[in-house]
């Protein structure tokens, strides 16, 4: 539909104005007789108003028209802001909003009548006549119509300039409004606005700001790209010339700071979304009948516009979720000793190249035992993997599709539509969800968002001698497979590759039969291979390439739509070499590939090949101290160290490492050290295990694998044996952490080493 | 066609004139008018796409963006050449794409009166693709159809 431009810049002005007036509104219910909030929610009626009778929405100027008389009682202070008052309101926005979609799509305001939402819009208005007798009921009528006078003048001064002239022609206390709140709120309150709304900005925004078409922004975008890569090919072409490398070099940084400022200019904050949550959770609550307190923070957090608007939907649903599942009715939190004001928390934080939002609410929690049995009863697990899972992991199932432990299907969630939503848009934007819970305590849902789209991490793999660009976010671990290995790494089922990695069997995926059907070498398993294990929407697989580039941040280009039907890549990229490399799309190669979700999976692979007394497994690092092979459980394991033989300290005569500040007592049965000490390179690993409540560091010659261990039973007996496990069908010996010393309490035996000392 | 008409009733009196591009494509002579080319980029060697439709001549980096682009010697069922080529870009609806040819030779001003249609014993496959033919003094200018080469056209032709 055709707008006009002034039109146009009249709904993008109204759009906004109602969006202040939402955020206004939910915290009038805070703080009732706030001025500065009644005022600009008048304000953005007042402007609707003024201009729609110019533009000629007769239908708009009548709501706005009627919302514009009671809030004129409110600002006067002849009438209180009840939540009956602000519920008409919000009502009035929505019948707002509604007109300007009309006008947005149709270019006219629509047919429908407006009369009973006027008609409750003046109701709110009669408790005040009733009550104040001093004041008659022409008053009330004479204040719009002295309004509607000023409104004539409008339209005079309109077609020059519209932005600024609707506030001069707003009644005087408007004017001065907006230095106010600054001025008059207690600190306390001044803080808690800044973090909810910053009612002084729209006058100052709109003269340091300027709207930039999104279409220009990726243009320049794009220009920036390929000037990042002429960079790249003069940075190479100039190397030899001295003149040249100087003038190159800052060529190089000036790219870099316009590369950075382009994105930054895409970016917008966080608070773009979290500023709908409030009217959002006020409504639910009241519907669901909860007490809730929303608690924001980071709102100032950037975020690449797309992304903000491909997290909306997730955000929105996992608010909800919190409201209907987590925060309990009052009285039921009463009964738990808990306050019976719910709190939900939003939280946006910057995080390196992520951008984190945490949704938690100090509710119920999630009962792990319900996920448990609702998984089974749909056939989403079998009964014997659900033993097996952790709490974690049996939290994670809650995304899976068709998954609901609601009792009921309410109005507002449990359909089991809800988390397998978020995660789907979350990981369609290359980002993670996970979720937490305590029973009792409450839920934390967490989305880890890249900070743009544009440019992502991505680790460079080739395959036949191409070069494709594998994104980091499904990344979960990489494995070389050497040709020289004596058992063959890779297993067959009939035509189905698997690795074995940790004692479990993992799908692979050869890239290069996967891009080249046709030419299908019969298990050339031969030379040496490199596995990228992904995980991909649930799906857990390994990706067989033949070699591994470097990791580097690649700038996205999209395909054209003949090249996107294929359906494997997501995109392409230009190296830094200028090489072009597609991007792999793990879910889309998982799905073509036929990998399942893992949790089912896993749960026939475990029933099919590990019969045996899987339960009782524990996995185990294996190590080498000095050629002989030992256990460590690896929960126990905190971190593996490698580091100069020099940092092991003594302390009576017992070696001790000096590690961030705290002391630990390192086990060298085998002399390691001083082996090391007098070779040239001088390094050991050392693993920092948990012992109790101490840390214990374990010299090792070699960190060999990662694997499930099985239990011994001593002829005669028939408890397990505590010091040896059955590793990789090897008897081991297990390391007994208890049998590190501990640190000499005794400081006069201390040998005169000065940095233990201090 | 009207084009005809025109030049046998008017003769070369107000003829007017195209700017065609000529190329080569294994032993022919190709032309496209030159208002549909937004740049001629000399000496690229395309990166294959795996799994892509057999018209795909591969993608190449233009200006910030990936273009794809279309294989003539596909089209006209001549062996793929495994040596840098010339590329065309040309607008289309779906965005812009390359247009593959063995060389760029030079740009022509010719008279329209010397355009004729397409023969009626064409085959189907090129029948989309010419849209006539220029006479020249020792042999033929065949002119390309900018949109019968149009990726998406032509993958919606091949799912055909």
């Amino acid at each position: 539909m055709q707008i006009d431009d002034l039109t146009r810049e009249f709904l993008i002005e109204s759009q906004e104005g109602l969006d202040r007036m939402e955020h206004c509104l939910t915290e009038l219910e805070v703080r009732p007789g706030d001025a500065a909030l009644l005022a600009e929610i008048f304000r953005a009626v007042h402007t609707i108003k003024g201009t729609t009778g110019f533009l000629g929405f007769k239908r708009l100027e009548k709501l706005a028209h009627a919302g514009e008389n009671l809030l004129g009682l409110l600002r006067d202070g002849k009438l209180d802001a009840s939540p009956r008052i602000v519920t008409a309101l919000l009502q009035l926005l929505d019948g707002l909003r509604a007109i300007l979609k009309t006008i947005e799509t149709e270019g006219t305001e629509g047919d429908g009548v407006d009369l009973s939402l006027i008609a409750s819009i003046e109701a709110m208005q009669s408790p005040v006549q009733q009550l104040d007798g001093a004041l008659p009921p022409r008053a009330i009528k004479s204040a719009p119509r002295k309004r509607s006078a000023r409104k004539s003048a409008v339209p005079k001064s309109f077609p020059l300039a519209p932005k600024p002239v609707s506030s001069p022609h707003a009644d005087p206390p408007i004017a001065v409004a907006p230095p106010a709140p600054a001025s008059v709120r207690p600190p306390e309150q001044a803080a808690e606005s800044a973090t909810l709304s910053s009612p002084p900005a729209p006058s100052a925004a709109s003269e340091s700001t300027l709207r930039v078409d999104v279409a220009l922004l990726n243009r320049l975008m794009n220009l920036v790209g390929e000037l990042v890569l002429t960079r790249n090919q003069i940075l190479q072409a100039t190397s030899g010339d001295a003149g040249m490398t100087i003038l190159s070099r800052r060529l190089d940084m000036v790219t870099a700071d316009l590369r950075e400022s382009v994105m930054k200019a895409r970016m917008q904050p966080v608070s773009n979304i979290f500023s709908k949550m409030p009217r959002l959770v006020r409504d639910l609550s009241q519907a669901l009948q909860r007490q809730v307190r929303l608690e924001m923070e980071g709102q100032d957090t950037d975020l690449d516009k797309s992304l903000l608007e491909a997290i909306k939907d997730p955000l929105t649903h996992a608010v909800r979720n919190a409201l209907d599942h987590g925060i309990e009715p009052p009285a039921q939190r009463e009964a738990a000793g808990k306050n019976s004001e719910g709190v939900l928390r939003l939280r946006a934080v910057q995080e390196g190249s992520h951008v984190l939002i945490e949704v938690s609410d100090d509710g119920a929690g999630i009962a792990v035992d319900r996920v448990r049995e609702k998984a089974i009863e749909r056939g989403l697990l079998s009964a014997e993997r659900a033993a097996l899972l952790g709490e974690r992991e049996l939290l994670q199932l809650i995304f899976l599709p068709g998954f609901s432990t609601a009792p009921q299907i309410t109005r507002v969630s449990g359909r089991g539509v809800g988390m397998d939503v978020v995660r789907t848009n979350v990981e369609k934007i290359g980002g993670k969800v996970e979720i937490d819970s305590r029973i009792g305590k409450g839920t934390t849902l967490r989305m880890r968002i890249p900070l743009t789209l544009a440019i992502i991490p991505a680790l460079i793999v080739h395959s036949r001698s191409r070069s494709f660009a594998l994104p980091q976010g499904a990344l979960s671990e990489l494995l070389h497979v050497s040709a020289e290995e004596d058992t063959p790494a890779i297993e067959w089922i009939d035509d189905a590759p698997l690795y074995r990695l940790r004692g479990k069997l993992l799908p692979l995926v050869f890239l290069d039969r996967l891009l080249a059907p046709a030419s299908h070498p019969a298990s050339d398993t031969g030379h040496e291979v490199f596995i990228a294990v992904l995980d991909a929407d649930g799906r857990r697989y390994g990706l067989v390439v033949d070699g591994l580039g470097d990791p580097e941040e690649i700038v996205v280009k999209p395909l054209s739509s003949a090249l996107k039907d294929i359906g494997l890549y997501s995109g392409a990229t230009v190296l830094g070499s200028g090489e072009l490399a597609l991007i792999l799309d793990p879910g889309a190669i998982a799905q073509r590939a036929g990998i399942r979700m893992a949790a089912d999976d896993e749960a026939t692979l475990n029933t099919g090949t590990e019969k045996s007394d899987v339960a009782s497994s524990e996995e185990f690092l294996l190590v080498e101290i000095a050629g002989r092979r030992a256990a460590v459980p690896l929960g126990d394991v905190m971190r593996i160290e490698q580091l100069p033989a020099r940092r092991i300290e003594y302390a009576a005569s017992r070696p001790v490492l000096n590690f961030a500040g705290q002391l630990l007592p390192v086990e060298d049965s085998a002399g390691l050290i001083e082996e090391a000490l007098s070779r040239q390179e001088a390094r050991i690993i050392v693993v920092v295990c948990r012992d109790g409540h101490r840390q214990v560091g374990i010299v090792v010659s070699h960190v060999l694998d990662v694997a499930a261990g099985r239990e011994l039973f001593e002829a005669g007996k028939s408890e397990p044996a505590e010091s040896v496990i059955l590793l990789k069908e090897q008897v081991t010996g297990i390391l007994g952490l208890g049998g590190v010393p501990p640190l000499p309490s005794d400081t006069s035996s201390w040998s005169s080493t000065p940095a233990v000392m201090q | 066609m009207n084009l005809r008409s025109k030049a046998t009733t008017e003769k070369a009196k107000t003829a007017s004139f195209a700017d065609v591009c000529s190329v080569r494509v294994g032993p022919s002579l190709f032309g496209l008018p030159i208002r549909h080319i937004l740049e001629i980029v000399g000496s690229v060697l395309p990166q294959a796409v795996p799994l892509a439709p057999p018209f795909v001549g591969g993608l190449v980096h233009y200006r910030g963006d990936v273009l794809t682009t279309v294989s003539m010697r596909f089209l006209l069922s001549l062996p793929p050449l495994h040596a840098p080529q010339a590329i065309l870009v040309l607008e289309s609806p779906g965005g812009a794409f390359g247009l593959l040819v063995d060389s760029v030779v030079e740009v022509l001003t010719l008279a329209e009166s010397d355009l004729e249609p397409n023969p009626a014993t064409l085959g189907d496959a090129c029948k989309h693709l010419f849209t006539g033919a220029y006479k020249l003094k020792s042999n033929l200018l065949v002119m390309l159809d900018p949109e019968g080469l149009d990726p998406l056209r032509l993958s919606t032709a091949q799912a055909a």
